[in-house]
């Protein structure tokens, strides 16, 4: 007998959402050293690494809603503080997530034997000099935590981000907010950050059929969320619960 | 700062992701290092996120002003978040709105526009410091 011949089926792969990192720059109005740390971000921000990476205002933590504070959660960060106060650092910390890196430019220019930074408002050849080495610093870390470089001259550890904590989605000054979504699971709460993201991207590439989304789904999940090995069933069930009641609200608008 | 003047803290936001953010900064130091460097103080909005001691303590004693550059109005929030009172609130959108031909652009460098409408926010904000300080030491018209 003989087989009939079969066109082998073509699986076509979710496309991930993009990784970027996260740039926080304390900001801080009243010395020149912070100056140098919001000029710096932006030097990477829109420059050096544009499209890259990202960032939030820092002030968002506590007066924004939890889809910034879900943040540092959501992208490797890198917080950047003018002086030893670290209020970037300690900042996203306490209501983000802990920071990939953290630099401090008061330490990039004792380094470089940079002195005299001053000019708030309008920097001093001095400042200009810790923003160029703060932003190539910052570079460094970028390309390290995207995999482009293993060990760069980057001055600073980079730990990767671990997971975890509320809802919500909020448009904020600078662009940012990261959806997240709170689910029951295996009797526990727990945020799932980029959840409504992971849906879309699915919804795209599979349609509204949960029956071969299981397995992409928690790998995406994963990306962005810590499950651990023995709780993967618990979420798989939920996963594709939630993805069927998220397809069906899309369908029902 | 005179410590013996009434004093106003300024809290400007720390907008990094639009122009309106740079005037709030600008506009903040416009007001406290050329037109009242006496009688106002700077404060970064990153202490009163991080919760340092001596900026809670200078939002609680003095009255504050705060510049945001969005509707989030984070520079208020978190002045009452850490106990201060907020004198007075201003944001850049409505002093955009009254004034129409200054439309900022830039973030890292503000363009001329933005530079005058924090120069006119400035000279704007000053007026109530003034007033502030006429309250806070029992002058003015009121009889």
């Amino acid at each position: 007998m003989a087989l009939a011949a079969t066109r082998p089926v073509e699986v076509t792969m979710p496309s991930l959402p993009e990784r970027k990192v996260g740039i926080v720059a304390c900001s801080g109005e009243e010395l020149a050293e912070g100056t140098v740390t919001r000029l710096a971000a932006l030097k990477v921000l829109h420059e050096l690494r544009r499209g890259e990476t990202v960032t939030i205002c820092l002030p968002l933590f506590l007066a924004g809603g939890e889809g910034d504070r879900a943040f540092a959660k959501f992208h490797p960060t890198i917080t950047v503080d003018g002086c030893d106060l670290k209020c970037a650092a300690h900042g996203t910390e306490t209501y983000s997530g802990k920071p990939a890196a953290s630099i401090v430019v008061s330490e990039i220019a004792a380094e470089h034997g940079i002195a005299g930074i001053e000019g708030r408002r309008c920097l001093n050849q001095a400042g200009q000099k810790a923003v160029a080495l703060t932003a190539e610093r910052l570079v460094a870390l970028v390309d390290q935590l995207l995999g482009k470089r293993e060990r760069p001259d980057a001055g600073a550890s980079v730990e990767t981000p671990a997971a975890s904590s509320d809802s919500g989605v909020v448009g904020c000054s600078c662009g940012s907010g990261i959806p997240v979504k709170v689910l029951t699971i295996a009797g526990q709460s727990v945020e799932v950050v980029a959840l409504p993201l992971i849906f879309d991207k699915l919804r795209e590439a599979h349609g509204s059929s949960t029956g071969s989304v299981a397995q992409d789904l928690l790998e995406m999940v994963k990306v962005y969320n810590c499950v651990a090995p023995e709780a993967e069933a618990a979420w798989r069930e939920v996963l594709v619960r939630e993805f069927a009641a998220h397809c069906a609200g899309e369908v029902s608008k | 700062m005179n410590e013996s003047k009434p004093q106003v803290v300024i809290v400007p936001c720390s907008g990094i992701g639009k122009s309106f953010g740079s005037v709030a900064r600008e506009a903040g130091y416009e007001l406290c290092d050329e037109l009242r460097p006496n009688t106002t103080r700077l404060v970064a909005l990153s202490k009163l996120v991080l919760g340092d001691e001596q900026a809670r303590e200078r939002v609680r004693r003095f009255p504050a002003i705060t510049i945001d550059g969005c509707k989030l109005m984070c520079a208020a929030k978190l002045v009452k978040h850490n106990g201060g009172t907020v004198a007075r609130e201003v944001a850049v959108l409505d002093a955009y709105r009254q004034h129409k031909e200054l439309k900022p652009d830039g973030i890292a460098e503000l363009n001329v526009e933005g530079k005058q409408l924090a120069r006119v926010m400035a000279e704007e904000i000053a007026e109530v410091v003034d007033g502030l300080g006429r309250d806070a030491s029992g002058g003015g018209d009121h009889a």
